[in-house]
């Protein structure tokens, strides 16, 4: 297997797009090309991921924006994993560099859906869990989200206050991150006065819609000649599945598919949690960010909440998560969101953070899960 | 008269749950019980699949009280998500209508299905009066 990098990556500001998701996803592409220092023309695969395009009436986007890069020959396929899409499209981009079939690789995400109204935004989000099982049901995605809030409260005991130590600190993440949704801090008691949407869920418990647009550059390590910016090494790409319908599942307090991923990627790097400086984690509701700081080991079950409140994860603090704002914060539009993690490790790594700067970046791990865990990725980058 | 549903099929669940004739569902030769279609066991992979027929009663194990509702529920706000483990074994989930708070609910409270016109698995609390053993 040959050593693969990332050596470029772009974001568009996450919230609302004037443009189309093709006009956005083809624009951050050629701005990660720019970034990487290469020519459209030495792509050899673009892996696009625009899981809710036919709300724009669009699919088949890989060659459109192949097209509006000059690069039509350009072999393109999508990759749908609900919100895990475009790191799911890293994988498969990692696997077809670092297994030589080709030099380099564009990885692009895009999801426009601010054109609809909240309802049908809502359906569409649905549409990651299993309709007749769930959603006919009456699940939403907060509902289901804070089904695992009221079973992890239950087992842990862990309070609103911890639930919205994680909002405030993404809010103030968020607030130094030019390309966030929210860039406006919290406190504790806005958070707390907020409405209930699926209890206990808060509205700021809620990750928002969001149009955006995210791309990265793969290539080998073989083929870079002088990268402009310093690159990330990939020292795991690890993807799992697991039971799709959370009922079915052994546990409802965690993320069966985070566990398996994580324990593969930390096998791949040859590290462990104790060693990654930072991370960008799947944090679609405040939950989702501590439940997936325990199911990637870097605490207990039961731990990672109060941890949260005593300030350990702010982007100064002894393991940042989430520097970027997080989706919480940040924003998530579904298919860019994992690539967007990517920008975000990029730019950290190139000490281009602004104030969100995190005191140490040699080793990071960005964390990105499909709809309630049936599918996930974990990847670990490292310095050259 | 409309097409009965293919047997074991998603479609046959459904119209069954909806037309109040039963819920449905699979017991794996490992053991494990669930009311989710397939056509493999996702525990163990046997294909010796049997048929089971859930009574519909059992314990709540989680639940939400969703004061935004999915867009078949609009005007049943708000209501409530349970996970429901079956007296059979196996977990199911469905909704419960007229749950305002969730101190109305409880882990491990006793419900029952009680189909209605609306869509989806419906439960309601159990009521000691009925005919059920607690």
């Amino acid at each position: 297997m040959r050593e693969t990098w990332v050596i470029g990556a772009a974001s568009n500001r996450y919230g609302k797009m004037a443009e189309s998701g093709r006009e956005a996803a083809t624009r951050v592409a050629l701005a990660a090309l720019d970034s990487a220092g290469i020519d459209p023309r030495q792509i050899g695969y673009t892996f696009v991921s625009n899981a809710f395009g036919i709300a724009e009436k669009q699919a088949h986007v890989g060659p459109l924006i192949n097209t509006g890069l000059g690069i039509p020959e350009v072999p393109s396929c999508t990759i749908e994993s609900a919100c895990s899409s475009s790191s799911a499209g890293l994988h498969e981009a990692f696997v077809h560099v670092a297994g030589g079939f080709c030099d380099a690789a564009l990885v692009v995400g895009v999801e426009k859906l601010s054109h609809l109204d909240t309802l049908a935004a809502t359906s569409y989000f649905a549409m990651g869990a299993d309709f007749p099982f769930e959603t006919r049901n009456g699940a939403t995605f907060p509902g289901l989200y804070a089904t695992l809030a009221n079973a992890h409260q239950r087992r842990f005991g862990t309070r609103p206050e911890q639930l919205g130590a994680v909002a405030v600190k993404n809010h103030a993440n968020g607030a130094q991150n030019p390309h966030a949704q929210f860039q406006k801090p919290i406190t504790l008691e806005t958070y707390l006065a907020s409405p209930v949407i699926a209890s206990p869920l808060r509205l700021y418990d809620c990750c928002p819609f969001s149009d955006g647009a995210a791309a990265i550059v793969v290539a080998a390590r073989e083929v870079v000649r002088s990268p402009p910016a310093e690159p990330l090494v990939i020292r795991a790409s690890a993807r799992s599945g697991s039971v799709a319908d959370m009922q079915d599942r052994p546990t409802l307090t965690g993320l069966p598919a985070t566990r398996v991923a994580a324990e593969k990627a930390f096998r791949q790097a040859g590290l462990g949690p104790a060693q990654v400086d930072f991370l960008e984690v799947h944090d679609c509701f405040t939950i989702a960010e501590v439940m997936a700081l325990e199911d990637l080991g870097f605490y207990a079950p039961g731990a990672a909440a109060a941890a949260e409140a005593d300030g350990e994860t702010q982007h100064d603090g002894k393991r940042p998560v989430n520097p970027s704002g997080g989706l919480k914060a940040k924003g998530h539009p579904v298919s860019a969101t994992g690539a967007g993690q990517v920008v975000e490790i990029f730019e950290q790594f190139n000490h281009r953070a602004g104030g969100r700067q995190v005191p140490r970046a040699e080793v990071a791990l960005a964390h990105n899960v499909g709809a309630t865990g049936g599918s996930c990725s974990v990847h670990i980058f490292g310095r050259r | 008269m409309p097409e009965a549903p293919t047997p074991h099929s998603i479609d046959q669940y459904r119209h069954d749950y909806e037309e109040g004739i039963g819920l449905r569902g699979f017991r794996s030769g490992c053991g494990f019980v669930t009311a989710t279609w397939g056509l493999v066991c996702p525990r163990c992979g046997r294909r010796d699949l049997a048929e089971a027929t859930l009574s519909g009663k059992g314990r709540i194990v989680a639940f939400t009280v969703q004061n935004v509702p999915g867009d078949e529920f609009l005007n049943d706000a708000p209501y409530a998500y349970v996970v429901v483990e079956l007296d059979e074994g196996g977990r199911i989930t469905g909704w419960i209508d007229g749950i305002r708070t969730e101190s109305q609910l409880s882990e491990g409270q006793r419900v029952e299905w009680a189909p209605t016109y609306k869509p989806g698995v419906h439960f309601r609390p159990h009521e000691p009066s009925s005919s059920a053993p607690p």
